[in-house]
């Protein structure tokens, strides 16, 4: 290839990599946890105070008492068919419309057969996490967020693509080196490009459907702008929905529908291999009884993170509308999901999250190097020139590869373990888990910016491993003070908090070392030099 | 072959047409997809999401690959040329397709 080329495709991928690489680790560390949202949440949810949820068999006595007390259940309420500390009602249903959330409710029933009705939910720092992972670490709304994230995503994929047709010269010669010797840029090299041509699938993968995550309201406006010139008038999406105040259905329409058992064991036979989540009961006058299920099945991609969709008919059990259901869809349809479940990694059960939230760590790492090996490559440039202090450009991009990485690192895990400790019944607990974040993220970011590189590279991962420490450190405090803990594989999320706190204090020991006795110019050197300096003859 | 070598210095020129030429070349495309597949009324079909969906890796290639033009006018000149293309080729389908 010529050089030419492959000198500007350089020059490209370090420029695109600098303005997106701290946000892309955000995005990915916190994605990778992601992966585990499901035993997060449980982990982090205080017990119910609710009476456990009745059996499906008892269900109808519930749904009956809760329609009667509760009219705005009556458009649509959600039966749950695994509950847990993360879904801890049999029955739940929600006010508000979709585009404007109201209050959630869940239902059960106290042991003399009364209504239990409460507001409260389960933990939201799983979701927090998500949202983090979306927005790429932006504390904005999702309008404002989700734009910016798009541009990243842009960035993200000219530096993948930039990437390999900067590799591809000495493909062959660097592959399956790793010089982990004395040229440490060499190996941070070395290291940057094994993990970026080994999960290049993947980033692939992540940027494209990151980019529709992100634009597909444009992408579909500009479309539908163009297919509707000189067209005939386009169909509206069918019937608008019913306003929120309108008056509730009437109670013995409502009822006539199949009871859930029975409505379960329809739609299980019609589906054999998908395990059934939750399905909800809905009815309007335009549309008559219908209702929406969720289920998972190992064997297929699916169209939602964990779950896939479809639409059943709540008098007769049948699938009404199969284009998100598992093993259901059109090669069309099953093609759109695939898109989806390659984002989220939801086929083939734990070993394919396992191997993505190691992908997902790997990014993170990916993009660290990628910012070192900048910051490496300016000084080099500088010592050529003469120059023997660093330019506040590379102490300033020094100090931000340690404080962001370190401080989301932080941040999450503090926020996490703060689920135990928060009060119950705290009004706005998902603010409350943003303001953890935030405080812990921004100090972090100061005091690497204030104490620079070196100093603070190796406090801040002492901070990180103590923060992430404190997850189990949380459920250890539980298990002695008479806390909660659910047990299960709520026990993974201390395991592999553990295995985090461990990592970082190990690598906090080694990035001292090189403090005190690396290269005295790196950036990443506390030795003093100006006392070095006074100590040598001038030369 | 070029005698000029490459460089990334005149980026500007070239991204700018990549994003602004390279986003309705894109358009065209998909939505020639879209005429030539969709079975339905609307575009929220299954063939219209995969036309959607399909603005991500076109876009980004020629993103990507708009730095081997040799200059911003170039990038412009040739993206406005293959922006004619395309858009002749969606009217012809729409033409075909009724």
């Amino acid at each position: 290839m010529r050089t030419d080329i492959v000198r500007t495709y350089k020059d490209i991928h370090s420029w695109v990599g600098i303005i997106a690489g701290l946000a892309l680790f955000i995005a990915f560390y916190a994605g990778a946890i992601t992966m585990f949202e499901e035993p997060l949440q449980r982990w982090a949810s205080p017990p119910t105070e609710l009476s456990p949820p009745p059996s499906l068999e008892r269900t109808p006595q519930l749904i009956n008492q809760v329609l009667v007390t509760h009219p705005e259940a009556r458009r649509s309420f959600k039966v749950h068919l695994i509950t847990g500390p993360e879904q801890p009602a049999r029955v739940s249903w929600e006010t508000g419309t979709r585009r404007k959330p109201g209050e959630t409710y869940f239902a059960s029933l106290a042991p003399d057969g009364t209504l239990e009705v409460t507001n409260s939910k389960p933990s939201e720092v799983a979701q927090f996490v998500d949202v983090l992972h979306q927005q790429v670490g932006l504390p904005f709304d999702h309008e404002v967020a989700m734009p910016i994230m798009g541009v990243i995503a842009l960035l993200y994929a000219i530096a993948i693509i930039s990437g390999v047709i900067c590799l591809l010269p000495s493909l062959t010669k660097d592959l399956f080196a790793l010089r982990f010797g004395k040229n440490l840029k060499r190996m941070w090299l070395d290291l940057h490009n094994v993990l970026g041509l080994f999960s290049l699938p993947f980033h692939i993968v992540m940027a494209l459907t990151a980019v529709v995550f992100a634009f597909h309201d444009q992408f579909y406006f500009a479309q539908g702008a163009v297919q509707k010139i000189g067209a005939t008038q386009i169909e509206g999406r069918g019937a608008p929905p019913p306003a929120p105040n309108a008056p509730a259905p009437q109670l013995d329409v409502v009822s006539d529908v199949l009871p859930p058992a029975e409505l379960a064991r329809r739609v299980n036979e019609q589906m054999p291999g998908m395990t059934l989540i939750g399905m909800s009961y809905d009815y309007n006058a335009e549309e008559g009884h219908h209702g929406h299920i969720t289920g998972r099945d190992p064997r297929y991609g699916m169209r939602g993170p964990t779950y896939g969709i479809g639409e059943i008919d709540t008098q007769t059990g049948r699938i009404i509308e199969a284009d998100y259901l598992p093993g259901k869809q059109s090669g069309w349809f099953a093609t759109i999901s695939s898109f989806f479940a390659l984002h989220f990694g939801n086929f083939g059960g734990a070993p394919v999250r396992w191997s993505y939230f190691l992908l997902g760590l790997a990014g993170a790492v990916l993009f660290y190097t990628g910012n070192l090996l900048w910051i490496e490559s300016r000084r080099k440039k500088e010592r050529k020139a003469g120059a023997v202090e660093q330019t506040s450009a590379t102490r300033i991009l020094g100090a931000l590869t340690i404080g962001v990485p370190l401080g989301c690192i932080a941040g999450i895990s503090v926020t996490v373990a703060a689920a135990k400790w928060l009060p119950v019944g705290l009004e706005n607990l998902a603010a409350w888990h943003s303001r953890i974040y935030y405080a812990v993220f921004l100090l972090a970011v100061a005091w690497a910016l204030v104490r620079g590189a070196a100093q603070s590279g190796t406090e801040l991962l002492w901070a990180a491993a103590l923060a992430t420490a404190l997850i189990p450190i949380a459920s250890l405090v539980a298990a002695v003070s008479n806390g909660w803990n659910h047990g299960g594989n709520t026990r993974l999320v201390d395991i592999v908090a553990l295995a985090g706190a461990i990592a970082f204090a190990w690598m906090a020991r080694a990035a001292h070392h090189r403090a005190l006795n690396g290269p005295r110019d790196s950036v990443w050197s506390a030795r003093d030099l100006q006392l070095d300096l006074a100590q040598q003859p001038a030369e | 072959m070029s005698t000029a070598e490459l460089t990334s210095s005149n980026w500007f020129g070239k991204v700018s047409a990549a994003v602004v030429l390279g986003f309705t070349l894109t358009l065209a495309l998909t939505c020639t997809f879209a005429v030539l597949f969709s079975r339905g009324d609307s575009y929220f079909t299954a063939q219209g999401q995969i036309a959607m969906w399909l603005v991500s890796p076109i876009w980004c290639l020629i993103l990507s690959l708009c730095f081997l033009f040799r200059s911003g006018a170039r990038a412009w000149g040739w993206l406005a040329v293959a922006n004619v293309i395309a858009w002749s080729a969606y009217v012809a389908a729409r033409f075909v397709m009724g």
